[in-house]
């Protein structure tokens, strides 16, 4: 047990199939939902492909919400993103790894979402948290809590 | 009290092994002193100042059932777990749906 989440699922399609649907199709496959609950009307989510582009929403007008940018681009086994979603507390940066694994002529897809153990330097400093130390023991702290509540979540 | 002391205060509490267990099982619902005693196999001295150091970290909180102003129930404060498990269940549910909703667009979509 983790402060991490871990999703994974076999489709019928290449890695490579597989990879460019995820990246290229994902205003058609992304389904709206609770996720960006400040915003009434979810928009339509697009990414910028290779590394440093960015995984944006875009709004009905046009108004554009950045949820993160790409931080590796490894098609067609790999892509690794930050993640903000609107909801998320100030002080929240995580990551979302993507995984398309060959498997016979099928693909395993696993998503990891981590870093809610993370504790930013910005957070750091507004807090006068003395320095590293303090932000390892914080994290160390975060992962007790999460193990000390067991298996109530995966 | 300034926020790193008060996560010193945290990180001592949960030092202790003995501790840690009784949060262990704090997190699965409010107990009674008695209770979480008997079930650590301590004396009621010992988990009484086990609870007193628990208290003043913040991480368990103390209450009184309506019946027994005698009896004391302890339950873990919410603050500050419960928002990262709030994160953490929130994006377990988003991925399950959404890997979900790409397989389906992948797999009718030819």
């Amino acid at each position: 047990m983790t402060s991490k989440v871990y999703v994974a699922l076999r489709v019928k399609a290449t890695p490579e199939r597989a990879f460019q649907a995820f990246v290229e199709e994902i205003g058609a496959w992304w389904r709206p939902n609770t996720l960006f609950q400040t915003t009434p009307r979810p928009g339509v989510l697009s990414f910028e492909p290779g590394e440093g582009g960015r995984l944006i929403e875009t709004r009905e007008g046009g108004k554009v919400f950045e949820i993160g940018a790409i931080r590796v681009w490894e098609p067609p086994h790999r892509l690794v993103f930050s993640w903000r979603q609107a909801n998320f507390p100030l002080d929240l940066h995580t990551e979302v790894e993507v995984g398309f694994e060959a498997v016979g002529a099928e693909t395993r897809v696993s998503v990891e979402h981590r870093g809610f153990d993370q504790v930013p330097a910005e957070s750091a400093a507004r807090h006068r948290f003395p320095d590293q130390v303090l932000l390892m023991r914080l994290a160390e702290f975060w992962r007790a809590q999460v193990a000390a509540v067991g298996d109530t979540v995966a | 009290m300034s926020a790193a002391a008060d996560l010193d205060r945290t990180l001592a509490a949960l030092a202790d092994p003995q501790r840690r267990r009784a949060v262990d099982l704090l997190s699965r619902g409010p107990r009674a002193a008695g209770d979480l005693a008997r079930e650590l196999d301590l004396s009621p001295p010992a988990m009484s100042r086990h609870l007193k150091t628990l208290r003043e970290s913040g991480l368990v909180e103390e209450s009184h059932p309506a019946f027994d102003a005698r009896v004391r129930i302890y339950a873990l404060r919410p603050e500050p777990m419960v928002h990262l498990l709030r994160w953490l269940e929130e994006a377990e549910r988003l991925w399950s749906e959404q890997l979900a909703a790409f397989k389906t667009h992948l797999e009718q979509d030819k």
